[in-house]
């Protein structure tokens, strides 16, 4: 079985200072690392592998163009290209929403998962680096109870806000507010440790 | 800690053919400016297109118009010339003609109730250059002025005319067709009263 990649922060500071001198072997090494989780976050949010593969060429346009904004200060390397993944998988998602019938197939696939039956295929925990992250995301994310874990993922993969959450849960916008913040609170702690960009 | 929930859904291998793709347009300088460009440039040539396709549709409208607005204004000729032969107070009167040899014929249509006429000369001959066949109205004062008819070489051997008999004319009683001199310049001309040669004289 092969070991999944572990990268120091040591590591990660030099990938973004080879990044940030146009090293273009370097964001070929972050492709191989990260396009895993970028593709499977922006299909998480799509459901579609076309606009998928094309917010995976859109994000790391922009990591190229942008890394000089990237300030290790203030986070990992890892969050923050994701972090751009989710916004432009948010946006592509807003555009189809426009386009109706799009938006219905959409609807059609989420009931199909709400079924349990389109989870995304699971790899394998070895085949991918960053593999002992995602575990511990999932065990943080089912450690909450599920209202809140619910109004997270809302507000995380379909980038609703706290008025639309409120709309669509039927709940008060001041328990959805309460249960984010609490939500937040308990994800945090539980992800402190989490520092290197893959371990 | 919301950062780390973009590592919740399950990796997905991207297609290998993807990889070089996805790199080469990162690096490639000004890529997304180029899509940008394709983008104007399609949006030029749509509207380009479009505004072609308008234009084209406008012309073409414009033509069928007209040409519909022609069509209508020919039915109602014919219609109204077809009411006029038909009219319960129009009588007909056919006179066979000789003129200069040639045998032809001219058609009277005439309706006394609107006074209007309807004259149709077939196979008469054309008119020397400094003469014209002139239409007349047969009075109880004389022979009026109706119309002056020019045929010349070139032109067809059928020959049509509508007029309205004037009100200061009186009650007509007959038709006559004389050759009197055409006037200088190729206008109409005609005479006062007949001078030349008669074609024919009838009552009706």
């Amino acid at each position: 079985m092969t070991q999944p990649k572990r990268l120091s922060q040591e590591d990660e500071r030099t990938l973004v200072l080879r990044l940030k001198a146009r090293d273009e072997g370097a964001l070929a090494e972050l492709y191989d690392a990260l396009a895993p989780w970028v593709l499977g976050l922006a299909t998480r949010i799509l459901r579609d592998d076309g606009e998928a593969e094309e917010v995976l060429g859109d994000v790391f346009v922009q990591v190229w163009g942008r890394i000089h904004q990237h300030e290790p200060t203030r986070g990992p390397l890892v969050p923050w290209v994701l972090s751009i993944a989710r916004h432009r998988a948010l946006d592509a998602l807003r555009r189809r929403r426009r386009w109706w019938r799009k938006a219905e197939r959409w609807g059609a696939a989420q009931r199909l998962e709400d079924n349990g039956a389109a989870a995304a295929p699971d790899p394998g925990e070895a085949s991918v680096p960053g593999w002992p992250v995602h575990q511990e995301v999932h065990a943080a994310l089912a450690a909450l109870p599920g209202d809140q874990r619910r109004v997270v993922l809302l507000a995380y993969f379909e980038g609703l806000t706290h008025s639309e959450i409120a709309r669509r849960t039927g709940q008060p916008l001041g328990t959805v507010k309460t249960r984010l913040r609490i939500a937040h609170g308990k994800l945090a702690e539980a992800l402190r440790h989490v520092k290197d960009w893959m371990r | 800690m919301t950062d780390w929930l973009g590592m919740t859904p399950n990796p997905r291998d991207p297609r290998p053919e993807l990889r070089a793709r996805v790199l080469a347009r990162a690096v490639r300088p000004g890529a997304g400016r180029r899509r940008w460009v394709w983008r104007a440039a399609a949006a030029v040539l749509v509207l380009v297109l479009g505004g072609g396709a308008a234009y084209w549709a406008r012309d073409t409208i414009a033509a069928l118009s007209a040409e519909r607005d022609r069509l209508a204004a020919e039915l109602a000729a014919v219609r109204d010339t077809l009411g006029f032969v038909r009219g319960p107070a129009t009588r007909v009167v056919w006179v066979p003609v000789t003129t200069n040899g040639r045998l032809g014929a001219v058609t009277i249509f005439a309706d006394s109730a609107t006074r209007r006429w309807l004259v149709r000369c077939e196979g008469m001959a054309p008119n020397q250059p400094d003469e014209t066949y002139q239409f007349w109205f047969v009075t109880a004062g004389g022979l009026k002025r109706a119309a002056v008819m020019t045929m010349d070489e070139d032109d067809a051997t059928v020959m049509a005319m509508a007029f309205e008999v004037p009100a200061d004319v009186g009650p007509v009683t007959g038709a006559a067709m004389s050759i009197e001199p055409r006037a200088a310049g190729g206008g109409g001309g005609g005479s006062g009263e007949p001078r030349g040669p008669m074609v024919f004289h009838l009552r009706l």
